[in-house]
């Protein structure tokens, strides 16, 4: 099992009341998975994801990754769990504006103190393997939305997580670049990488082999 | 890795030109604004220091001023200097220097004017370690009739010959004496109060012009300035305490004090010193304003970077999910800022050095950076350092402190501490730009102030003919001439009217005499109070068009003098007389001899309103000293003033074949008396505007960020039918308020100092309360501007664009 969720709630005050942004919620994930959250505008599926991707806390329950007990780790540890493990793609890509595509795809691997020349090795795999190595020093700007979207993929590959967690990824590409997206995915999934995206489109959760549907912060 | 921070630094900047622009701009012009006043403040500083100047004194006469004792005199006897190395074992030399207004030398045929020089002891290099070049320390100033010279005042004279045991003649008082060249000096650095040229040696004095009495050791004669070389041991204070309470002269109203040499410059403003030094209050303004100035820049740049920064809180989020830890983020940041301010302090660096040259036409010094000046700037340079890093760390902390979820998703919302922090940093930049607003305001009014003030006495188009005579003539001889010659031009049509007078208003202390010790009209016998005398003839008067109180002119005789004196109406009211009319025809005695009072004039200013009127005595008599001569109105539209000086030129070689010519216009030279302060207030004023300038940066910053903020919130007023002109208001109004806190705190700071810097005067303008409105509005009136364009922007914008982002 990669991870376990239980009993996971996260609420905030407003006007005196306690509002649920999640309640109760319990799954679990194991290596391989290809999951789909599902669920209207608001029903706390980015919160949901923010979480396992320990970007946000949550005020109650247990998370426990890779047997390590997320919710009583320090926050520098955790920094480094998520750092070794997950990678991000975002619905915006996200790319950084000053740096060019194989600077973006470095990024992470500084932070991550990789030496210049696997550094080096680790850029051009992924270059090569995105067939981006032509667009390597063109900035985002100079990128279609489906090729930044590319980037975002490879950058968040490029340290070899175990588990990559997807907000919306095609959200702002159309069905073709959309569909490219996916079937990367698909393959990624194939040589064993877990999976967790959020979703409105049908279509996209087609692609995974399971499927969690959220409403008002509850699992149905 | 460290290039990588360094190349998105330089690629953001190159991104965002305008912000990049106004930011450098900004920090380039505190730096240098810094840099400048500082390498001048250091300059003023640097006055009179030399290996072992920490020790040496200057000694100074006090006098009883009512009850309090006030300087009185920078030059003492010739006596107390030898009587304090007697008396106190930790004083271990003494010197003595008589101040020459002005010697002429002659050597060759070639005639040179030179005023930088003294007469000096023999123990002048034992005081002073001043390097010399050629010569002997001990032996250079022994004999009578020697002289030293500078290197590059040698070479003036003497060219590429060696000037050492040439001779030349020197002529002062109308006195010849041949001068035998005893050493070299290397050149004597210009922050010193007393430049030196030449020295002659001590002796020579005798030889020279010195009278019979001033021959001998006296108390008399108050010419000398004297300098103490103290054990470095020595408990200073204890030895000041010492010299004020000795009383070698048996006289209760005056005393003797000493202070340090290297404050001279700075803290010492009395009668008769060797040039007009600097101001400690001056120094004081301007480094306030260069800090102002510099902290300005900074405040600046941490508005319009934390303003930026909340553009830049997605990058922070892609960072931190990509696992960047805070202290990485605040580096970038960091490296960010010192790239920013690197470049700053280059282009800084570049302004400062070539506006050096103008900054030392500007203020008539010498500054340069020299490399031994590098290390006194060190404290600056570090101070710049520290105020970078600190500048830079507020924006990174805020930016790394973002959480990456709400960053990703453009949910950041400055804190309302992070508000508070920047609306603290504004009106602190407002209270900085009203307070040197005021500042700029006050000085501009004193200023206008003094020259718009009637001094009393009409310089206009009037000339002063001066010149050293070049053979022994006697002084009988020498004034009779200069009648000759007065009575000669007076026949040129574009004459209006000639006078010869001992010296004139503006001429300041250089020919002025004094004297204590007088016998009043009523029988009082005043023995404390100075008072002011100079000789001049039955024209002086009229011709500088000084007006009378009571009585009448000099009345002329073929001697040219009389026991007939003019006061005025300050010497009239001390010799407790109150109405002019009754001083007419009393007698007084002072110099041993009875005087009758023929006139009494207003009180005219003869030292500039930085100084009060004193009591003066005008004697008639003859003077060579000055030939005042007063051109008609049409001069300057008909022939004009070189060709008529040319004329006067020709006459006055006819008749003073032996006499050098110089002239001086009275009214430059009494404008002369505030160049310090039109320099300053210039300088205040180019500070000021730069200080504005940036103050008006951050505000633009600010206004920006406000915008971006509160961009939703004006898309929602406007589809509900708010007018551009309600928006602005909404907009505007805080500033507003801000400037209006930043005032009122600003009102009695800036009072409280132009009250102070006024103290410097002895007239002095109104602190009137339309300056500090004035002040205000015109803060407000910039402020509006600025922040208008901005929120014109935004008030204009189609709501609906701003409203589809959400």
């Amino acid at each position: 099992m990669l991870l376990q969720l239980k009993n996971i709630s996260k609420w905030v005050h407003s006007g005196g009341q306690k509002v649920f942004l999640l309640k109760d919620i319990n799954f679990w994930v194991n290596e391989g998975d290809f999951i789909s959250i599902m669920g209207p505008s608001g029903s706390g599926k980015s919160t949901l994801l923010n979480i396992i991707g320990m970007l946000d806390d949550f005020n109650e329950g247990e998370y426990t990754f890779l047997e390590e007990k997320v919710h009583s780790l320090k926050e520098k540890h955790r920094a480094n769990l998520y750092k070794q493990y997950i990678g991000f793609v975002f619905q915006a890509y996200h790319l950084i504006d000053e740096l060019t595509v194989k600077e973006n795809l470095e990024m992470p691997l500084l932070y991550k103190k990789h030496n210049a020349s696997e550094r080096k090795s680790l850029v051009a795999d992924m270059l090569d393997r995105f067939n981006i190595v032509g667009k390597k020093d063109l900035f985002p700007s100079q990128l279609s939305g489906g090729q930044q979207q590319l980037v975002g993929v490879a950058r968040a590959l490029i340290a070899s997580p175990k588990l990559i967690l997807a907000d919306e990824p095609t959200g702002n590409l159309n069905s073709k670049q959309g569909e490219e997206i996916m079937e990367i995915f698909t393959q990624l999934n194939k040589d064993g990488v877990t999976i967790i995206q959020v979703t409105h489109s049908e279509k996209n959760m087609a692609y995974g082999s399971r499927v969690i549907n959220l409403l008002d912060g509850k699992i149905e | 890795m460290h290039t990588l921070y360094f190349k998105i630094a330089i690629r953001y900047l190159l991104k965002n030109k305008l912000y990049s622009f106004i930011n450098i701009l900004g920090l380039a012009i505190g730096v240098a604004s810094f840099i400048l006043i500082m390498v001048y403040v250091n300059y003023e500083r640097s006055y009179d220091t030399f290996e072992g100047s920490e020790n040496v004194y200057r000694v100074y006469m006090d006098a009883l001023e009512g009850d309090v004792f006030e300087a009185s005199d920078a030059q003492t006897a010739n006596l107390i200097g030898p009587t304090l190395k007697q008396e106190f074992p930790e004083v271990i030399e003494q010197v003595r220097l008589y101040r020459f207004d002005k010697v002429t030398f002659k050597y060759d045929g070639k005639v040179i004017e030179e005023s930088r020089g003294s007469l000096a002891d023999e123990t002048y290099f034992e005081v002073f370690n001043y390097p010399l070049l050629k010569g002997d320390k001990q032996n250079a100033l022994k004999e009578p009739n020697t002289i030293v010279l500078t290197e590059s005042f040698a070479k003036k004279i003497f060219g590429d010959r060696d000037p050492i045991k040439n001779t030349l003649s020197g002529f002062y008082a109308g006195k010849k004496v041949v001068l035998t060249v005893t050493g070299v000096l290397k050149d004597i650095p210009e922050n010193t109060h007393m430049k030196t040229n030449f020295l002659i040696s001590f002796d020579t004095y005798g030889n020279w012009f010195a009278s019979e009495e001033e021959k001998k050791l006296n108390w008399g004669h108050c010419n000398f300035f004297t300098y103490l070389k103290v054990d470095k041991n020595a408990d200073k204070t204890l030895l000041k305490s010492k010299v004020i309470a000795s009383d070698f002269e048996d006289d209760e109203d005056e005393r003797y004090n000493i202070e340090p040499l290297e404050e001279i410059h700075l803290y010492s403003n009395k009668p008769y010193e060797a040039e007009a030094n600097g101001s400690i209050s001056r120094i004081k303004f301007l480094t306030a304003i260069a800090f102002i100035v510099l902290l300005l820049s900074w405040l600046n740049y941490i508005n319009l970077s934390t303003t930026k920064s909340l553009e830049r809180a997605k990058e922070v989020g892609v960072r931190k999910v990509a696992g960047a830890q805070r202290l990485q983020l605040i580096l970038q940041s960091l490296t960010e800022s010192i790239v920013l301010n690197g470049i700053a302090i280059i282009i800084a660096i570049i302004l400062t050095i070539s506006m050096l040259s103008l900054y030392n036409n500007f203020t008539g010094k010498e500054l340069v950076i020299h490399t031994s000046t590098i290390t006194q700037l060190l404290p600056i340079i570090g101070f710049i350092v520290i105020g970078v890093v600190l500048a830079g760390l507020y924006p990174a902390i805020l930016l790394s402190g973002y959480s990456p979820s709400k960053a990703l998703k453009g949910k950041i919302r400055t804190s309302a501490s992070g508000l508070n922090i920047r609306k603290g940093l504004i009106v602190l930049q407002f209270l900085a730009t009203i307070v040197l607003l005021i500042g700029t305001i006050v000085i501009t009014k004193q200023i206008d102030f003094m020259q718009k003030q009637p001094i009393g006495a009409e310089l206009n188009q009037t000339i002063s003919f001066h010149g050293e005579f070049l053979n022994n003539i006697t002084d009988s001889l020498a004034r009779r001439k200069c009648k000759i010659l007065a009575t000669e031009l007076q026949k040129f049509p574009f004459v209006y009217g000639t006078a010869r007078a001992q010296t004139y208003p503006g001429d300041g202390y250089d020919n002025l005499s004094s004297f204590i010790g007088i016998k009043y009209p009523n029988g009082t016998e005043e023995s404390k109070k100075v008072f002011y005398n100079y000789t001049a003839d039955s024209n002086y008067l009229d011709v500088l068009d000084i007006q009378f109180l009571a009585g009448n002119n000099f009345i002329d005789n073929p001697k040219g003098e009389s026991n007939a004196i003019i006061i005025n109406e300050a010497c009239m009211r001390e010799m407790e007389i109150f109405n002019p009319d009754d001083a007419i025809n009393k007698t007084v005695s002072f110099f041993g001899r009875e005087w009758v009072i023929s006139g009494v004039i207003e009180n005219y200013h003869h030292f500039g309103l930085k100084k009060g009127v004193h009591p003066l005595v005008i004697l008639h008599g003859n003077s060579s000293n000055n030939l005042l001569v007063k051109f008609d109105n049409t001069v300057a539209s008909t022939l004009g003033y070189n060709k008529a000086i040319a004329q006067i030129e020709e006459k006055w070689k006819q008749i003073l074949p032996q006499r050098t010519f110089g002239y001086t216009f009275l009214d430059k030279k009494f404008e002369a008396q505030y160049n310090d302060d039109k320099q300053f207030g210039a300088a205040f004023r180019m500070f000021t505007l730069l200080a504005i300038f940036i103050a008006a940066l951050g505000l633009f910053g600010l206004t920006s960020y406000t915008c971006i903020q509160r961009k939703k919130e004006i898309g929602i007023r406007k589809v509900n039918g708010a007018s551009i002109f309600k928006i602005l208001k909404l907009l505007n109004i805080d500033f507003i308020k801000w400037v209006g806190i930043a005032f009122i705190i600003a009102i009695p700071v800036a009072w409280y100092t132009m009250n102070s810097w006024l103290e410097n005067f002895a007239l002095k303008t109104n602190l009137s309360w339309w300056i500090f409105v004035l002040a205000g509005i015109m803060a407000l009136g910039i402020t509006l501007l600025t922040v208008s364009w901005q929120s014109f922007i935004a008030a204009n914008g189609n709501p609906v664009d701003v409203l589809r982002d959400e």
